[in-house]
This record gives C-alpha cells, sequence and structure tokens, in this order.
C-alpha cells in the first residue's frame, strides 16, 4: 500500500510498518494546532526510505520526528500531511567501546543510550531536556546542547557520522566512525540543527567518552539576583573540572547556582574549593555539596535541565557573548511584566539565557525579550509560543545575513519541498 | 561552460590587465619563473603550472578578482601557503590561482570573550603567538603550523597533534567570511557560540576550496592548561607501542596528544636534531597530559604504568619547557628530517579504530615488503590517524608506479579495517579514487549538490575532491604530470 492509498483511506491502516490515522495517535504530534493526516512508524531503514520515496512522489509533505518531545521547537509547518517518527529504529549498531565511539539508529532515546554507555563507564557528554523522550536524531535534528556543551563540545563536536534519507528517498552517509576524518564534506553539520528540513537522520555515529573519575554538585544559594549574576563572571572562568554551571532562578526560591564538577579527585577538589571561596566572597550560601551521581544531585540538575520544557506560555533563549550575558539576563528578566511567572537559567560560558513564562500576553512579552536581546546584540529562537501567533511569529531573530544561501541548500537537498515545510529559519 | 584550461594568449593578457587594474603590479604574478613555485604543495607527485597567480590584500579585493573571473567563466583554485599534502591547490583545471598570502591581517582580538578574527593568510602558529600573554592559544596545531595559513586550515579542517583532546580546526572555527564563486562576499556564523540557521560555517570547514575562498574565521581561543606533562617512551616493537596507545585510551584516559614514530623516522630525526632517541628501538611514544594541576601526578603514574605493562624499555618526563620543545620539534620536524633517507618521500593519511593500530602498521609493514619499498611511521597514535612516510627516489619511474600501488593498498587496508581515506590531508587531487573506498555514487551525488548550492558552475577549485565528469575534460585541460 502506498503512501497516497494511506492517505485517501479512512480510519486505521495497517501495513507492516506501522502506520496509523487514529485520531489520538495524530492529535499527539499536532505541531501549532495542525495534525497530521497521517503517523508512520518505520522499523526499518529501508522501509523509512521507501516511505519518503513514495511520499515525495505523492507530493506528500512529511515532518521527521522522533517521540515527538520537542516538536514545538520551529515554525508552524506550511503542509503537514504526514508525520514520520524515527521511534522504531532503535538499534544500537556498532558500541566500539575501547574506540570510545558508538553507532545507533536515530530512534535511540537519549537515556537509553547513556545506559549502554553506562556499562562500560562512558557517557555521551549531552544533557537535552526530557532526555527519556529525546532520541538521538532528536538530539541532533534540534541541536539540543545542555549545558555540559561548554566543557564537552556541542551535538556538532560529537557526531563523527550519519546515515540520512534524502528527499527522494536515499540512503546516504557522511563522515565514518573514526573520530578523524575529513573525507568528504562534512554534512553531518547541516544536519544538526536543522529540524528535519535537509534529510531524515537515520544513524548516527558519535564520540563517547570515559565518565569522569569524580563528580560533584554545589548548590550555592544567593541572597538576590544581582547577588547572584555578580558570581557568573568568576564561575565562568573555571577550567575544564566545571562540566555545567547554571544559574536557576524561578522566582519563588532564593536565586542558585548549579556547579557540576567532574574529573580526578585532586582537581574537583580544588576546584570545589576555589568555588566556595568564591561563595563566600559573594555572601552566597552552600545549599547542597554531594556526590554528583546521586538521586538527590541528578534530581536538581533535571529541574534545571528541563526548565524550557515545563508548563509555560512562553519559552525563550537569547546567546550572546560571554562579557554581555549578565546584563542581558538582568535585563530581559526586567522587561517582564510582574504579573507574569518568570523562571530562569543562565549559562554564563555558553552565554545563553532561557526564559520561560506564564503570562496573559504572549505575543507583548515576546515583542519585549526580542527588543532587549536586539539591543544587546544577542540571537533569540522563541522555543515555545501560543498557537493563536503561528502565522505570524518570527521564531529566530535577527535572520542570518547567509538566509539566500541557506534557501539554495534547502532547493539542492529538497527541491520539491517534501521535508518539513516552512518549519526552519526564515520559513525554510 | 566555464574555462578549465590554459587561456589562450590574448585572453591570458586581457585578464592580466584586469587584474593589475585590482591589485596592483606587484600582485599579479605571470612569470614563468615566479608562476613554477605555485605548481604544487606539500604533495609533489603530480605538477601543474597556474596561467596567472593573483594576490589580493583585501576581501574586497578578493571579491572583484572573483567577479571577473566569474564574469569570463574562468575556473580558479585558492591557495594559502601551499603546505597541504593532497595537491588541493594543484591548479589542475583551474588558470587563475588566488593566492591569500597578502592577507595577513589579525582583525580583531578579543580576550575576555576569547574570540580572534584572522584573515585567511595569517599564519597559524602567529594566532597563538598573538595571545600567548593573555594565556590562551588556538589549540589546532598542524605540524606545518610555522608556515601554514588559518585559510588554508579552514578549507582542509586540519588536524595536528593536540586535536586529540581538543579536536580539529572545525571545532575552533565559529564563523567565516566567504567570497562564492559569483563574487558575493558572505557572513557565515558569528562570534556568538550559537548562531541562527544551517551550520554552513561547518560545512564549509573541509571543503577544500570548492565553495568559493575563505578570507577570514572567527576563531575560538582557549585557555592554556594549568599544568603539562611530556612523556617519551620506548619500546621495543611496534606492536608494544601502539598496544600501549590502545590500552590508554581503553583505560578512559584522554591524553592532550599521543603521537609514534618508528624506527626508521627516530633515526632520522635523531640524526637531524639530536634529542637523544635511542635510535635501537623499535618505536617511541611522545604523550602529553595536560589539565589542572592537582590531578596531573596521578595520570601521569598511570599512564607510566601503562607502558611499563605494555613492555617499555623506558619512561621519561620532560624535565623542563625546554625539553618539551625539543620533544615536540623533533616530532613536528619528522617530515623535514625524513629527506636525509630517501631523495623522496611521499605521505600517506588513514586512519583506523585505534584498537586497529598494531593490525593496520603490521599489514603497511607487508604492503612495503612486497613492492620493495622502504616505509616509515610518524602519526597521531591516539586518533588511529597513521601517516605511512613512502621513501623513493621520484626520477625512478618504476619505483614511483610501486609507490602510488603501495599507497593505494594501505588505504584499502585503512577501510577495510573500518576506517577512512584521509584524516586531516584531503582528498585534494590525490584521492580522488580513493575517496569510493568510503563514500558510494548516491553519496557523492548529495555532497555535489551541496557544492552546487555554493557554485553551481563548478568554477571554485574544479577537479578536486569529486572524479570529474567526462564532459569536463576538455582538451585544453593540462595534463597533469607525475613527477619525474
Amino acid at each position: 500500500m502506498s503512501i497516497v492509498d494511506i492517505l485517501r483511506s479512512d480510519g486505521r491502516v495497517s501495513i507492516p510498518d506501522a502506520t496509523t490515522r487514529d485520531v489520538a495517535a495524530r492529535r499527539a504530534l499536532a505541531i501549532a494546532g495542525v495534525v497530521p493526516h497521517a503517523l508512520v512508524t518505520p522499523s526499518t531503514r529501508a522501509a523509512l526510505a521507501t516511505c519518503v520515496r513514495d511520499a515525495a512522489a505523492a507530493g506528500t509533505a512529511v515532518v521527521p520526528l522522533g517521540l515527538g518531545a520537542h516538536r514545538a521547537l520551529g515554525h508552524r509547518p506550511a503542509r503537514y500531511d504526514l508525520a514520520l517518527s524515527t521511534r522504531a529504529l532503535t538499534r544500537i549498531v556498532d558500541y566500539a567501546s575501547a574506540d570510545m565511539t558508538v553507532t545507533v539508529e536515530s530512534g535511540v532515546t537519549v537515556a537509553a543510550l547513556q545506559g549502554v554507555l553506562a556499562r562500560e563507564g562512558q557517557w555521551l557528554p549531552v544533557d537535552p531536556p526530557l532526555p527519556e523522550q529525546t532520541t538521538v536524531g532528536g538530539l541532533i535534528a534540534a541541536d539540543l546542547a545542555g549545558p555540559l556543551a561548554t566543557s564537552q563540545g556541542r551535538v556538532r563536536d560529537l557526531v563523527i557520522g550519519t546515515a540520512m534519507t534524502t528527499a527522494d528517498g536515499k540512503e546516504v552517509r557522511a563522515g565514518g566512525r573514526v573520530v578523524k576524518n575529513v573525507a568528504g564534506y562534512d554534512l553531518m553539520k547541516l544536519m544538526i540543527g536543522s529540524l528535519g528540513t535537509l534529510a531524515v537522520v537515520t544513524e548516527a555515529t558519535f564520540k563517547v567518552r570515559p565518565r569522569p573519575q569524580t563528580t560533584r554538585l554545589l548548590v550555592l544559594a544567593c541572597a538576590d539576583r544581582p547577588a547572584a549574576l555578580a558570581l557568573a563572571s568568576r564561575l565562568a572562568e573555571l577550567d575544564e573540572v566545571a562540566l555545567a554551571i547554571t544559574l536557576l532562578d524561578d522566582g519563588d526560591t532564593s536565586p542558585t547556582w548549579q556547579c557540576l564538577l567532574g574529573g580526578v579527585a585532586a582537581d574537583v577538589d580544588v576546584v570545589t574549593t576555589r568555588i566556595r571561596a568564591a561563595a563566600r566572597a559573594a555572601s552566597a550560601t552552600v545549599a547542597y555539596d554531594e556526590d554528583g551521581a546521586a538521586p538527590a544531585a541528578a534530581a536538581r540538575l533535571a529541574v534545571a535541565r528541563d526548565l524550557s520544557r515545563t508548563a509555560a506560555d512562553v519559552v525563550v533563549r537569547a546567546a550572546t557573548l560571554r562579557t554581555r550575558v549578565v546584563d542581558l539576563a538582568a535585563a530581559m528578566r526586567a522587561s517582564v511584566d510582574d504579573g507574569a511567572r518568570v523562571r530562569a537559567r543562565v549559562d554564563p560560558r555558553a552565554a545563553t539565557v532561557t526564559l520561560a513564562l506564564e503570562t496573559a500576553d504572549a505575543g507583548a512579552a515576546i515583542a519585549r525579550l526580542r527588543a532587549v536581546a536586539t539591543g544587546h546584540g544577542a540571537t533569540l529562537v522563541v522555543e515555545r509560543w501560543p498557537d493563536a501567533l503561528a502565522a505570524t511569529i518570527d521564531v529566530w531573530s535577527p535572520l542570518p545575513p547567509a538566509l539566500p544561501l541557506m534557501r539554495r541548500v534547502k532547493a539542492a537537498l529538497d527541491p520539491a519541498g517534501v521535508l518539513a515545510p516552512g518549519r526552519f529559519v526564515g520559513r525554510i | 561552460m566555464s574555462i578549465r584550461g590554459p587561456l589562450a594568449d590574448a585572453d591570458r593578457a586581457e585578464l592580466r590587465r584586469a587584474l593589475v587594474a585590482i591589485v596592483g603590479d606587484d600582485g599579479v604574478l605571470a612569470e614563468p619563473a615566479d608562476l613554477r613555485v605555485y605548481e604544487c604543495d606539500g604533495y609533489t607527485l603530480e605538477r601543474s603550472v597556474p596561467t596567472l597567480v593573483v594576490l589580493p590584500r583585501t576581501t574586497d579585493e578578493v571579491a572583484r578578482v572573483v567577479c571577473l573571473a566569474a564574469s569570463a567563466g574562468i575556473a580558479f583554485v585558492p591557495r594559502g601557503a601551499g603546505t597541504g599534502l593532497s595537491g588541493g591547490c594543484l591548479p589542475a583545471e583551474a588558470p587563475l590561482m588566488i593566492g591569500t598570502s597578502r592577507m595577513r591581517r589579525i582583525r580583531m582580538i578579543d580576550l575576555p570573550n576569547r574570540r580572534v578574527v584572522a584573515e585567511a593568510g595569517v599564519v597559524n602558529a602567529m594566532v597563538s603567538r598573538a595571545v600567548r600573554d593573555a594565556g590562551l592559544q588556538y589549540v589546532p596545531d598542524p605540524s606545518s603550523q610555522n608556515a601554514c595559513t588559518i585559510g588554508g586550515n579552514v578549507a582542509e579542517n586540519s588536524g595536528g597533534p593536540h586535536t586529540l583532546k581538543y579536536g580539529v580546526t572545525t571545532n575552533h572555527v565559529l564563523g567565516v567570511e566567504l567570497v562564492l564563486p559569483d563574487g558575493e562576499v558572505v557572513e557565515l556564523g558569528d562570534a556568538i557560540e550559537e548562531t541562527v540557521g544551517y551550520d554552513l560555517t561547518g560545512v564549509v570547514c573541509g571543503s577544500e576550496g570548492t565553495f568559493g575562498i575563505v578570507t577570514a574565521a572567527t576563531l575560538r581561543l582557549a585557555p592554556l592548561p594549568e599544568a603539562v606533562t611530556t612523556m617519551l617512551a620506548v619500546f621495543e616493537t611496534v606492536a608494544a607501542a601502539t598496544t600501549t596507545v590502545s590500552r590508554i585510551i581503553a583505560a578512559g584516559i584522554v591524553p592532550a596528544a599521543l603521537e609514534m614514530m618508528d624506527r626508521t623516522i627516530v633515526a632520522a630525526v635523531e640524526a637531524a636534531y639530536h634529542a637523544g632517541f635511542p635510535t635501537d628501538a623499535g618505536a617511541v611514544l611522545l604523550i602529553e597530559l595536560d589539565g589542572p594541576a592537582a590531578g596531573l601526578p596521578e595520570l601521569t603514574t598511570r599512564v607510566v604504568d601503562i607502558c611499563r605493562d605494555a613492555g617499555a624499555r623506558s619512561v621519561r618526563s620532560a624535565a623542563d619547557e625546554a625539553e618539551r620543545a625539543v620533544l615536540w620539534k623533533s616530532r613536528k620536524r619528522a617530515f623535514g628530517a625524513v629527506g636525509r633517507l630517501a631523495p623522496s618521500y611521499c605521505t600517506q593519511d588513514g586512519v583506523v579504530p585505534r584498537t586497529r593500530l598494531p593490525e593496520i602498521l603490521a599489514r603497511i609493514e607487508r604492503i612495503g615488503a612486497r613492492h620493495r619499498l622502504r616505509i616509515g611511521n610518524v602519526f597521531h597514535a591516539g586518533d588511529g590517524n597513521i601517516h605511512p612516510i613512502i621513501l623513493f627516489d621520484e626520477r625512478d619511474r618504476e619505483e614511483t608506479t610501486r609507490v602510488l600501488a603501495a599507497g593505494h593498498e594501505i588505504l584499502e587496508a585503512c577501510i577495510a579495517l573500518g576506517g577512512s581515506v584521509t584524516g586531516e590531508h584531503g582528498i585534494g587531487i590525490e584521492k580522488i579514487r580513493e575517496l569510493g573506498l568510503s563514500f558510494g555514487v548516491d553519496d557523492l551525488a548529495v555532497m555535489q549538490r551541496v557544492r552546487a548550492a555554493f557554485d553551481p558552475a563548478r568554477r571554485a577549485n574544479p577537479g578536486k575532491i569529486f572524479p570529474t565528469g567526462a564532459a569536463c575534460i576538455e582538451q585544453r585541460t593540462p595534463r597533469r604530470q607525475a613527477a619525474m
């Protein structure tokens, strides 16, 4: 049965690679209010390629997804006929632990992958929101760099090879399985953060790392926001032992710095002493100082990590230069109405500020935040907004000067606009 | 139809006049003796003299030169310092060479944000030199770092010994200024870490000049490590040394650098630089650990133990910075020392998974024996990035044929072991045939489509990376000559 037949038929359709028109299943994958006509969940890469080829031939628009946890990222699709999920592609293809590389299909979740790696004392040093619901494909497509990125590298620094299905339904490869490789163009980079608009990633090879010998989480409670921000530059200067440094300011309790440390025990001790000294100088109290792998520590880290995926009407993330992040954070926070509930996260090394707002007037709040970001020379991504704004919102600002060239890249790889049309920057 | 072969005399004279109008008389090379210098890069087995060489000083001049070439339909090849090792800047099918050697300005140094904007012709080592007093460095350090340029590094996505822990060029380039083949100047990426849109900077890195000419790059700086330990471990056999490499990696230790030299190379290096290497050893490892000072002794002890367990004859640490410098000078100038061993040498560049190093080294030895060639090895062991150096005499035509055959077999062996045909030198013109060992027709077709988004007429460095379609090989194409 072809994709066209599936789309024309009514009710639930069963073909070898589970396809469903079940209303609940489809609604669960709605993007900005648009519900797909069908959901396809191919169980092999070959079946996925066939799906894309048939869809392209039928003029059907396909939005690639994993489990859909991050589908709020990006513009409302111009067309959304078929949700194509990689969630059934869950093979660990090759785990060469002694070579510190792992190759997995793109439907494997980050949490599942970490479980496999942990058995060999290794990890993929990424911390995306909702790792249980984040597939490897989603990690790549949405470039879900977490706070670990400033010490461990971003997703772009960890992916060394991919297999992907192009818009005409061919499965192609780039990169490889070795850690150093310049054969052919680095097409992996094009996939990262592209929201599935250029090809469907079906397999990825990552560099993995040994888990740190010792980890430790220090939480510093600060008297107020200015006191917390005053610590930013000091903490940003910490060396490679500081795996992740984030300020969590949830509006309810006092702002807290979370400092996740990892490495050789002696180094961790030295940095712990430095952080404690910095805290004393800033009249901050050490609210927590424990093994970073302990459940209590993991729970604390998860709160900050998942901030952008918790209940909120609006989530924005701004990025700037390190020297400007404190001013930017203060200005963004100040631009929000007193009535709105705000939770904020600041990463002083990545120089990013994430705000989650509960507000009655999302449009106005976004406009004010955008003006602040622009005024500070920062980029702004609106990660979540009410569906009512879908037609007019600019998810990304400012638009990059190379946007025309980006359109040409899209046209070169997906001339008919089959893959996630309208989802990307400039509604590519 | 773009012009790929040498120009007719009248066209050449006209182009020269037009170029002089843009860059001045001293910026255009047209005399045979001057052009001869540009006939090859560090890969000397093939040579081709450009019709004209132009040396612009600014991005605006590059853009005007490229516009001129575009309107005349002339293909061009960008060139940095010509230290490449795969013939990437060989003017194989492009009459016009655009050199960046006069674009040597560091436009901006932003120490607090750890950013530098360097023009394409800035020599790699100059970037680190410019920021060293502030305790910062630009990490990628190809062995040719005192000559090679940032533009060339971006084009080739260059590596170097310290990429094991810190990554290669692409991991440190945040943005580029690129002159597209139609003359348009585009800014890709930004000094800000999270940029908006496709990561075009990432795909320009390693595109070998086929997307246009990079005229400047925004680079990320890193703090100098708090402490460094550099060790020399001596082994009776290559197998013991490569086993040690695998064990260090498998133990979860990520050294800053982990380099190997075999007996052939050690002999040459010792004769040239007198660093105190034992010339009777089977192989030596140069192991560098860096990071926070407190934990370094523990890591050092673990590495020393691994070396001893694997049968190291001796392991000694450099006592001071001077001793460390001698060790690194010997390693980085090893290629230069090889000149003592034979009239010519050809450096191969392949990659295998790190655990397969013992196997690939054994295979290389067998391939050398079969082709009656002497092969030395000096390479980035920690990355699994091998550099067999094949010694020969290029005046011997028959021997040269055997060198090419052995090189191809070595790369086939890398692929058979799950590796790659190039880790850091690029495909260039040398490995066009071998690229097909890694990728199929569909894979290459997608790459070509991406290239077409940047360079639809294929006028930027044509004849590189991809097999050239028959339609493009015109009679006017200069026949590439193997060095005689």
